[in-house]
């Protein structure tokens, strides 16, 4: 009897191993095979074609979730979204392209990754399709500054998905008890955030924590102040007087912000401002619709916003940041013209309202200027102003950004929390980039 | 007992039977663990970087090994794996001893509680961190809020501050795994022979003489057990890291792991990650040495 | 041991019991009653930990998405797989050990302890290489081959415990009956040891369930894993503690069913170990 049972345990497990190397060895990454596509003259040409869409978990996913099922009804594509933070977004793609796993046909994609996208040639060129459908996509209706979200030295590696610009969010009714203005410039700014500090009230939210946070909310500073990471050549030249004058004043903001903010994510800024723990915050202009919601928001009602200052006396030019939306240059040909039906369709004009309507961000004139969509979204002329005189490259799009970004991520926050001083910061951070950048 | 007889043909089998149990395992391992090593080590002579689009390898040397020993992060990273080590080894020793002692009574609440003590040591590492995180959190955080009421000053929180990221990780680290050494701990106690309590009774020592002369000494296989299993994985530490500080703030809480994660999956320079990899490994490898020495000593 | 304790003493014990009980269970309540949070009341201060209004908001929403279940998927077979191809491996190679009187099978055990110290980063790096030559990225099979190396190494060590624990005169007696030393291990070893076998097969649950670092970077949207779908409940902007916790709640659910309900197995797994020494 004992015989019995141990064979048949045997023969279960041998069974589940046989199992398990069937479903394992099946690679999960090739799709099911799509139709030829003959030219067929139909509506639905892709009918069937299945194609993974990378998205961050920006607001804009919201846009994506609505629209994508009526994309799927036009047209029969079908769009499997995979929703990535932003470390994530980035960790994951660069292995997909450079595994050249096309796991991902679709992506979107981080202004300030343009470069090294274009340099690597990650995504694919989109300039001939481009040409073949200009009479579809209106590309001057599009801003100026949209495009800096995936040209690079004149070719087209992503489309502009949704923009951005830094703004400057703050409480009326607080600015109003305390009687100060809304901060024309940064030295107003760091004025008016002392003031408005009183016990558990802070003055400003700010991004401190390790990485990307605290690299990015430094070079917007940086742009707000005429600092800048290149020099005039295009050479990454950090230790300038600029800039470390500019670190301190950052840090200096820093007394000014909730104590734990040297560990602010993007979501714990957004936390602190929805909660009313602080009165301003200088952000991405695509949080300002949340703050209106009050399933996440207790300052409902009590926000203005204001372009984003800049330093006494400088020509004021606008962070611009954002998204486009690429291809994979790996996927095939055909999910690679269905992934360009999906852009098309994303970014055109009858569209692009209903993606602001569902947390989306606009790129086209006629968006910012649509008399409905003003009427709900009052600060969209702030928006266009800001975009028109937008800067999309005070990040530097340049294809070594992220090893900038890591260096200044590590040693801004350092500086931060009083492991280094300014100066020193920024040395240790431009020799860790020249020890990375062969 | 037929020892005898059983022995002789025992011998007679051992040899090739007990290789062809053993076979399909060391056969696997090779292909899947040792494999990948060599062609580590293989491609740590190269300039490797696969963001590179022509993916052209460089033969370097050991370039990538003295980029490695002018990197500052490496010390850095090194001294911080061993303070995490050290810390979260010796406090969860101590208190895994301790709770055991607690709960080590077959009473019902006591084997109740036991059961929900374990299911830290069986979350993912990954959940803990985030849940840490938050609890962690200067501003919303539970633990700063009750520290605040007390009167004492929290400052940028006990991930923000350089002096307190790190005893704030090792804390983590602490609370997810003092349950397993406590039931090693447990198991310990349950084979400890009744004899020695008895005659020290007998001769009027007082439970904390007992405790120190008799169950302590008694104690140290299973000291060894869990000193191993715990140190084996504590080297490994990269989730909680990940998925609190990040390695900072500054580089305060950067350990090899993270830092090998970060240049090789992030900016995937392989061959320099490589060579971090096998330094990190060489490290490890040297402190097996040392314990297998020990471990073969007590008869293991 | 058996002396008495004083009341000084029984309440100091009570004390700690307390003190110990909550430092390890108030993290686990925290993580419970934010999943039945609103985002906004997640952190609000004093912290609410009786009294609040419950929603099942986040449950909704995390199980509106297919998403959920294609993770869970996912971490079965993950699990599954490489509990099965490490007990498989591990178990028949653990007895060896145990029994063997040759040096060099005797001795690959300190090879395993080895193998287990072996930096996840540094068999990820070229282990990532070999796989995308092979096109094995993004598969299940190149994530339970991973995790499998270091938890077939850890069933080993454990079954060579259990075994050599397990009285060698009964698999004697079977040989003299004339059986061959496979069928004494299968027919006789194995059924004797069945709970070092669970014990074995609980921690290798848990580990490749829990494993977050090769399923980050072997696995594709398809393959992804919980933990690596909790991630995506942080975003820039959504406050989401509500859906992280939710989603927690189904990773730790395997977690919490072994520890209340299989724990005896964890503890006699570990006995056998430990008693040895």
């Amino acid at each position: 009897m004992r015989t019995k049972t141990f064979r048949s345990v045997l023969y279960v497990f041998l069974l589940f191993v046989m199992v398990v190397g069937a479903v394992g060895c099946t690679p999960a990454v090739p799709e099911p095979v799509e139709e030829p596509s003959a030219p067929v003259e139909t509506a639905k040409k892709f009918e069937g074609v299945e194609l993974t869409l990378a998205s961050m978990t920006d607001q804009y996913v919201a846009g994506f979730r609505y629209l994508i099922p009526m994309f799927e009804e036009e047209t029969g594509i079908k769009i499997v979204m995979d929703e990535l933070g932003y470390v994530d977004l980035y960790q994951k793609l660069t292995a997909d392209f450079v595994g050249k796993t096309a796991q991902y046909d679709l992506m979107t994609v981080d202004i300030v990754w343009s470069g090294e996208y274009a340099a690597n040639g990650y995504t694919l060129p989109l300039d001939d399709f481009m040409a073949r459908d200009a009479a579809e996509i209106n590309t001057d209706d599009i801003m100026p500054v949209a495009w800096t979200l995936g040209e690079w030295e004149g070719k087209h590696w992503a489309y502009p998905l949704a923009g951005y610009a830094n703004v400057l969010n703050y409480r009326k009714d607080l600015l109003e008890e305390t009687g100060i203005t809304p901060p024309a410039t940064q030295e107003e700014l760091l004025a008016a955030a002392q003031q408005l500090t009183d016990g558990d009230q802070y003055g400003i939210a700010l991004l401190g924590a390790k990485g990307s946070a605290v690299a990015q909310d430094y070079m917007s500073f940086l742009q707000q102040h005429g600092g800048a990471v290149l020099d005039a050549d295009g050479n990454i030249n950090l230790n300038t007087p600029k800039n470390v004058e500019t670190l301190d004043f950052f840090g200096e903001l820093f007394n000014y912000a909730p104590p734990g903010s040297t560990d602010y994510w993007w979501d714990q800024r957004e936390t602190a401002f929805r909660n009313g723990t602080v009165a301003m915050m200088e952000g991405w202009s695509i949080a300002r619709a949340g703050y209106e919601n009050p399933e996440m928001s207790s300052i409902v009602g009590k926000v203005d916003v204001t372009a984003a200052p800049v330093s006494a006396g400088m020509e004021p030019k606008y962070g611009f940041g954002g998204w486009g939306i690429g291809i994979n240059a790996s996927s095939d040909a055909t999910k690679q013209e269905a992934a360009w039906e999906f852009i098309k369709w994303i970014t055109s004009e009858e569209i692009q309202k209903e993606w602001i309507k569902h947390d989306g961000a606009p790129i086209r004139r006629s968006t910012l200027e649509d008399p409905e969509l003003n009427t709900l979204y009052p600060w969209f002329p702030l928006l266009l102003k800001s975009f028109e005189n937008g800067d999309g490259d005070y990040r530097p799009r340049i294809p070594q950004y992220s090893i900038i970004q890591d260096a200044l991520g590590t040693y801004v926050n350092a500086f931060l929390v009083g492991q280094e001083t300014a100066e020193s910061a920024l040395i240790k951070a431009q020799e860790q980039i020249d020890a990375n950048i062969k | 007992m037929n020892q005898t007889l059983g022995k002789s043909l025992y011998k007679k089998f051992q040899n090739n039977t007990y290789l062809v149990l053993l076979l399909p395992l060391l056969l696997f391992v090779v292909l899947i663990a040792i494999y990948p090593l060599f062609f580590s080590f293989r491609i740590s002579l190269f300039d490797y970087r696969l963001t590179d689009p022509n993916q052209t390898q460089t033969f370097v040397g050991i370039e990538n090994y003295i980029r490695a020993f002018k990197d500052p992060i490496i010390f850095i990273s090194l001294k911080n794996t061993l303070i995490f080590v050290a810390g979260t080894v010796s406090a969860e020793l101590v208190m895994g001893l301790g709770l055991a002692l607690l709960f080590a009574p077959e009473t019902r609440i006591a084997r109740f509680v036991r059961s929900f003590l374990l299911i830290p040591m069986a979350l993912p590492p990954l959940v803990v961190g985030l849940v840490w995180k938050s609890l962690y959190n200067a501003d919303f955080g539970v633990i700063p809020f009750y520290l605040k009421e007390l009167g004492i000053n929290v400052g940028r929180g006990p991930l923000g501050e350089l002096n307190f990221a790190m005893p704030a990780v090792i804390l983590i680290d602490i609370w997810q795994w003092t349950p397993l050494l406590m039931i090693i701990f447990l198991a310990g106690l349950k084979g400890l022979p009744k004899e020695p309590y008895e005659a020290a009774y007998v001769d009027g020592a007082s439970r904390w003489q007992s405790f120190l002369y008799i169950t302590l000494p008694l104690l140290k296989p299973t000291f060894l057990i869990a000193f191993l299993t715990r140190t084996i994985q504590s080297f490994k530490v990269f989730d909680i890291i990940y998925a609190t500080t990040a390695g900072g703030p500054g580089n305060v809480t950067t350990v090899l792991n993270f830092h090998i994660y970060t240049v090789g999956m992030t900016f995937f320079d392989m061959g320099y990650a490589a060579a971090l990899a096998n330094i990190l490994l060489f490290v490890v490898t040297i402190i097996s040495i040392i314990y297998i020495g020990v471990m073969s000593r007590q008869q293991y | 041991m058996n002396q008495k304790k004083a009341l000084w003493e029984k309440i100091i014990l009570a004390v700690l019991s307390i003190v110990a009980i909550i430092f390890f269970m108030m993290p686990i309540y925290w993580l419970i009653t934010t999943a039945f949070k609103f985002g906004r009341d997640a952190f609000l201060l004093p912290p609410q930990w009786l009294f609040f209004e419950a929603t099942l908001k986040n449950f909704q929403s995390v199980l509106a998405s297919d998403k959920t279940f294609l993770y869970i998927k996912n971490s079965l077979i993950i699990t599954t797989g490489t509990t099965i191809l490490s007990l498989v491996l591990g178990v028949p190679a653990g007895y060896a050990i145990a029994r063997a009187k040759n040096r060099f099978v005797g001795n690959s055990s300190y090879f395993f302890l080895l193998l287990q110290m072996i930096p996840p980063t540094a068999m990820l790096i070229p282990f990532y290489l070999i796989m995308r030559d092979l096109h094995l990225l993004g598969t299940y099979t190149s994530v339970i081959l991973l995790d499998t190396v270091f938890d077939a190494s850890f069933v080993v060590w454990m079954m060579r415990s259990y075994f050599v624990d397990v009285p060698q005169e009964i698999e004697e007696a079977a040989l003299v009956d004339g059986a061959s030393q496979l069928s004494a291990f299968f027919k006789v070893a194995i059924p004797l040891s069945i709970p070092g076998i669970i014990a074995s097969a609980l921690y290798t649950v848990i580990y490749s369930w829990n494993d977050f670092l090769f399923a980050l970077m072997l696995t594709s949207p398809k393959t992804k894993t919980i933990p690596l779908g909790i991630l995506a409940s942080f975003s820039a902007v959504e406050i989401s503690w509500g859906k992280m916790a939710v989603m927690s709640i189904f990773a730790i659910i395997p977690a919490v069913l072994i520890s209340l309900f299989l724990n005896r197995y964890f503890v006699q797994g570990l006995t056998a170990g430990a008693s040895k020494g």
